[in-house]
């Protein structure tokens, strides 16, 4: 059996010879029209009856989408979920966050309003367009408009289409064999995917290359390259070639208190803790608790943090009989000189932030383990 | 329309604008000349803006050779006709300078960067650009409309020609003078700041301001019917402009204030400060929401843009607009806190019959679409879709 024609088509001269046959042409009866011209022709729409296209309100909720969207995030990750305080602005900054606003919605509206238009309106994908196989489509592309009567009903009579689009004033009268096959079949789906794959690999691969082997550009180093002696640079000024200089034996740098105590048990006995009972002291040994503990101790100290399945050694219950007991100077000296695999903080935290800790430590296991009368 | 009701509605203008005129005098004496100063910068700004951006509506018309708004173009050749007076309303300007303008304030060679900019704002330099802008603005006018005006009777195409030939430079001209302009007369009230595009700033708002005048103008004549032939199609175009130049507009300001909002230095950020807190915080916001939100939401739709009834509105939301933005500009600087009270209604009515008056009576004499234009008739049948 012969396949149905995908439709007779015409051309004519000029978009106004094309507008003025569409009437005429309709006049007979057929109703279903489709035009093809090298650049928009106005008055075209109106004069095949099309209604005014959705397209404009699919674009529109999806760039609100997109603006609502990436303000609600910028809000979300700046002032609610890690509030980032900058130059002195509070974390409310949304001055700063207009630029990626619109930004996200010219995103998805530009890529809605291109990709619905192939996709959803226009019916793509459509392979082997039969208009693509005609002999007049390079002058369709260029300066021909043509007008297809698409076979409405059953009888269908290309000889009588054909003369109504002669008699319309269209020339060159040609009739479109039905698309040879409107979808891709697997082969073709492979190759497609295959074709993707290669891509992404010499794409992937060249960026790798790229990295590894050229040598990165560095756009400013006006920071970076500086006329001093950066930790561990040697230097030939002293005489044992290092830039990094001890401190003189038994001196101590302004600021610091020493770690008088040589050991564990030592420090117990010696350290007291200098700092007096206020509110002030225990909300700071919290916030330095929370900040550089909690990942390995949990913020009830009690060693079972979220880290826990991934970090081997076992940081200690602080919450333990032990640790109750433990003195106030032992605490102390374990933050400041690490204990075996647990970090020595000396560095990060100030004499005073690491006796708030201990408070806070003492506050913790109370709290934890209150007698009645706190309860009372 | 009769002439009975052209005097009548003459005579209403007139009458308003002396009440006007009697409660500038009244705000002079009886709350102080800053206040007075202010006000009449605003009204000299916002007349300027109006002249310049129906000016440029005219030269965009010429360079892009756009057929669509043929027709329409007497409209914003009227309302330039405003350029003139701008010569008197400046003339009175000129001695607010010693009064209001921080430049001319005794101490201010003891600041630096005033010092700095000594060689641009002195007397004599800053008389010398007043002069030559409102020169070449008069001169633009007399290129642009007057001689589109004569082709309604010579019916001569070569004045078409040489329309489009100026056109260009005009633009050229306009780019220059209005950044002198807005430096001069907006930003050197507060001569410590620095914003490099206030110039485009300024222009954005006028030629917002221009496209809303124009519509109301159009949509006027053409429901008296003395527009035949401007259809929905034509209406469309000029929507879509608003609503372009509203985004414009937007991304101008914003920019300007997210850079200085950003770097937050002294010199730059205590402009926006003053006009961003305390009784002047609830002007900036109704200027974000106002200027920006009520027109691009209100437009947005194709439909929208051929409502005239829709457009009507929203043209006076955006003109009431023009007025806040050049009001949040200005009127800092007659004291602190918000402004807004009688003297501000006798100035507005004043200068608002008084532009009134001059537009319509412009828009009287003469046909009412450039009836010498060879490209009226293809502006005429101008349709969409
Ligand atoms: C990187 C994970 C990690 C962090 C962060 C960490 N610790 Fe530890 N901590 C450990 C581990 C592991 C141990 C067990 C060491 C051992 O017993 O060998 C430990 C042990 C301890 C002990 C017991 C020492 C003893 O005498 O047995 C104390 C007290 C302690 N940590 C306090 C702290 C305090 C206070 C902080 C915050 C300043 C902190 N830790 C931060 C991992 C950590």
């Amino acid at each position: 059996m012969r396949k149905p024609a995908y439709g007779v088509l015409a051309l004519f001269p000029s978009a106004d010879a094309l507008l003025k046959a569409i009437p005429k042409v309709k006049a007979r009866g057929y109703a279903q029209l489709e035009a093809y011209t090298p650049y928009p022709v106005h008055g075209l729409d109106a004069a095949l009856g099309l209604p005014e296209s959705k397209l404009g309100v699919l674009v529109f909720l999806m760039a609100a989408f997109g603006a609502v969207g990436v303000f609600a995030f910028e809000w979300w990750a700046n002032a609610v979920n890690y509030p980032l305080l900058t130059g002195g602005k509070n974390a409310f900054t949304w001055p700063a966050w207009i630029p990626p606003t619109l930004e996200g919605s010219i995103f998805l509206g530009t890529f809605t309003a291109a990709l619905a238009m192939l996709f959803i309106f226009n019916g793509l994908p459509f392979f082997g367009h039969p208009l693509l196989q005609t002999k007049t489509i390079d002058e369709i592309t260029r300066d021909r408009f043509a007008l297809l009567i698409v076979p409405s009903g059953a009888a269908f009579d290309e000889a009588d289409a054909a003369a109504a689009l002669r008699a319309a004033g269209g020339a060159a009268v040609e009739t479109l064999p039905a698309p040879s096959h409107e979808t891709p079949d697997a082969a073709w789906w492979t190759r497609t995917a295959l074709a993707i794959a290669a891509a992404c690999a010499v794409a992937g691969g060249a960026t790798a290359f790229a990295i590894r082997v050229f040598p990165t550009v560095k756009p400013m180093v006006n920071m970076e390259v500086q006329p001093r002696l950066d930790a561990q640079e040697p230097d030939s000024f002293f005489a044992n070639g290092r830039g990094m200089r001890l401190p003189p034996a038994g001196t101590v740098p302004r600021g610091g208190t020493p770690i008088l105590a040589a050991s564990l048990d030592a420090a117990g006995r010696e350290l007291i803790d200098p700092l007096p009972v206020t509110e002030f002291v225990l909300e700071r040994g919290r916030r330095q608790f929370d900040r550089h503990c909690a990942v390995c101790h949990d913020r009830l100290g009690t060693g079972r943090a979220s880290l826990s399945s991934v970090y081997t050694a076992k940081p200690a219950d602080l919450q333990s009989s032990t640790m109750r007991k433990i003195a106030d100077g032992s605490l102390y000296w374990v933050i400041s000189q690490g204990y075996n695999t647990m970090p020595a903080y000396a560095a990060d935290v100030s004499p005073d932030d690491r006796w708030a800790i201990v408070r806070y430590i003492r506050a913790l296991q109370r709290s934890q383990d209150a007698p009645e009368r706190d309860l009372k | 329309m009769s002439a009975a009701t052209t005097n009548h509605r003459g005579r209403a203008l007139l009458a308003a604008a002396a009440v006007g005129a009697a409660g500038m005098a009244a705000t002079y004496f009886l709350d102080g000349a800053a206040r007075f100063w202010a006000n009449w910068l605003l009204w000299f700004v916002i007349l300027a803006c109006l002249a310049l951006g129906t000016l440029f509506l005219v030269a965009l018309q010429h360079i892009t050779g756009s057929l669509w708004s043929v027709p329409m173009r007497r409209v914003p050749e009227r309302i330039a006709a405003l350029t003139p007076w701008l010569v008197p309303v400046a003339a009175v300007a000129l001695f607010s300078v010693p009064a209001v303008f921080s430049w001319t304030q005794p101490g201010a060679d003891a600041v630096t960067p005033l010092v700095l900019k000594s060689a641009w704002l002195n007397y004599p330099f800053f008389i010398l650009r007043l002069a030559a802008c409102l020169a070449l603005w008069m001169l633009s006018y007399h290129l642009l409309v007057r001689r589109s005006l004569r082709q309604d009777e010579s019916k001569d195409p070569r004045v078409t020609v040489s329309l489009r030939r100026f056109a260009p430079a005009f633009m050229i001209i306009l780019a220059l003078t209005i950044t002198v302009f807005a430096f001069d007369w907006v930003s050197s009230l507060e001569a410590a700041w620095y914003s490099d595009m206030f110039g485009v700033y300024l222009f954005a708002g006028a030629v917002t301001t221009a496209i809303a005048a124009t519509t109301l103008g159009v949509i006027y004549q053409r429901r008296r019917g003395r527009l035949p032939g401007v259809t929905e199609d034509h209406l469309y175009n000029l929507g879509g402009l608003m609503f372009g130049f509203t985004i414009f507009w937007s991304y101008i300001a914003f920019s300007q204030y997210m850079l200085q909002w950003y770097a937050n230095l002294p010199e730059e950020v205590f402009w926006f400060q003053q006009r961003t807190s305390g009784k002047m915080e609830g002007v900036f916001v109704l200027l974000m929401a106002g200027h920006f939100f009520v027109p691009f939401l209100g437009l947005m739709m194709r439909s929208d843009k051929k409502d005239w009834r829709r457009l009507r509105w929203i043209s006076i939301w955006v003109l009431f607009m023009e007025f806040v933005d050049v009001f949040w500009l200005i009127s800092p600087i007659a004291g602190k806190g918000l402004n807004l009270g009688w003297p501000e209604a006798a100035f507005a009515l004043f200068f608002l019959s008084a532009g009134l008056l001059v537009v319509s009576r412009a828009m009287s004499r003469g046909p009412d679409m450039p009836v010498g234009d060879p490209f009226l008739e293809d502006g005429l049948k101008f349709h969409l879709r």
